[in-house]
């Protein structure tokens, strides 16, 4: 099934897109949608992956809302995930 | 102020708030008795502290320890070709009293840091995150988090903005619920390097401005538990929703922090481990 990527800020330079769509398998989690991503975008791993899994300023949001941190979360058809980073500047 | 009653200029001044019943006398009242505290006198500090003072929120503070410099002038509209070289809280405070003589403000031409942050914050009823690094903001929310301070939390990078609000009720997330860890110093570039557009900081501060104002009003919905994502690119605006997380290394189950004291406000904003 394609889910959709939505990147913010520095995420979205990285992957030189703000929206991505990966095709996942029916009943995929998040981290796995999100290795799809980025297997797809070199570039964005480089910024998000730590070695621990993902860095600690990313986070994984799933329609709308921020997933805590959670990756096992299951996904539907028609789901939208975001990246989103913090930024700083005023 | 203290008196309820207005005098014959104040009524004038803030005539279109008065007359307004989610407002009224009251409201004003409020506002002039309100206590704000501003972090950073640049590209957001510029609406906020404007349009706070116009509000009449009867004390600002005012923190941040730069000169105004040409390169400023694009987007942080508080100062002008005559301020260059001067601190900005000083051309800032030269502004406010131009706008509304009512107001009170307290110029802090110094950085926040862990030491200076308790004088500073302590007894604001909103503090105003209007500052440009992750080290200043970190130490924002800890200090709110920890304190139970109101805190309206403003960001911009090239043409996105973000703007949220923590009540700090021991209810709603902070910071650190969504964000645990300041990205590795070099990751996210500054506007120094990556430019900014002008009139962004003015979109996002003016939220944040808002969101003080209805604060002290007890007016409408606030931020809390939500994120907004501001794209001038797409002209779009979008919500995200923030839950508590109970990990949350300062107001989660078992924190990490408990006080500013223990974090090193440098690189990730994290505890240095023993």
């Amino acid at each position: 099934m394609h889910v959709e990527w939505k990147l913010f800020a520095d995420l979205a330079e990285h992957a030189d897109d703000r929206t991505v769509a990966v095709e996942v398998a029916s009943g995929a989690t998040v981290g796995e949608a999100l290795e799809e991503l980025l297997s797809d975008r070199p570039a964005l791993a480089d910024r998000v992956r730590t070695d621990g899994g993902l860095a600690g300023d990313v986070s994984v949001l799933k329609n709308g809302a921020d997933l805590g941190g959670d990756l096992d979360d299951e996904l539907e058809s028609g789901d939208e995930l975001a990246l989103l980073p913090p930024v700083s500047g005023g | 102020m203290t008196d309820l009653a207005l005098d014959a200029t104040g009524l004038e001044r803030y005539a279109r708030h008065v007359i307004m019943d989610e407002v009224g006398p009251e409201g004003q009242k409020r506002l002039l008795d309100g206590h704000v505290v501003v972090v950073g006198a640049g590209g957001l500090g510029s609406p906020v502290v404007q349009y706070l003072a116009a509000a009449g929120v009867g004390r600002i503070g005012i923190i941040d320890d730069d000169r105004v410099e040409r390169s400023n002038l694009q987007r942080q509209v508080i100062h002008g070709e005559g301020d260059l070289g001067r601190p900005k809280v000083e051309s800032a405070a030269e502004r406010v009293a131009d706008l509304n003589p009512d107001i009170r403000v307290d110029a802090h031409e110094t950085r926040l840091t862990a030491e200076t942050a308790p004088d500073l914050l302590a007894g604001a009823d909103v503090v105003v995150d209007a500052s440009d690094n992750f080290a200043t903001r970190y130490l924002c929310n800890d200090f709110c988090a920890l304190e139970g301070i109101p805190l309206s939390h403003g960001a911009i990078y090239r043409f996105e903005g973000q703007a949220t609000t923590f009540e700090n009720d021991g209810e709603g997330p902070c910071y650190r619920c969504l964000f645990p860890d300041a990205p590795e110093p070099g990751t996210v570039p500054n506007c120094a390097t990556t430019g900014v557009l002008g009139v962004l900081p003015g979109t996002v501060g003016t939220i944040q401005a808002t969101e003080a104002v209805k604060y002290l009003l007890g007016v409408g919905d606030l931020l809390d538990g939500r994120l907004l994502t501001y794209d001038a690119m797409g002209l779009s605006f979008e919500t995200v929703e923030i839950a508590r997380n109970p990990a949350c290394p300062v107001c989660g189950e078992d924190p990490e922090i408990e006080s500013i004291r223990d974090v090193s406000y440098e690189g990730r904003c994290t505890v240095p481990a023993d």
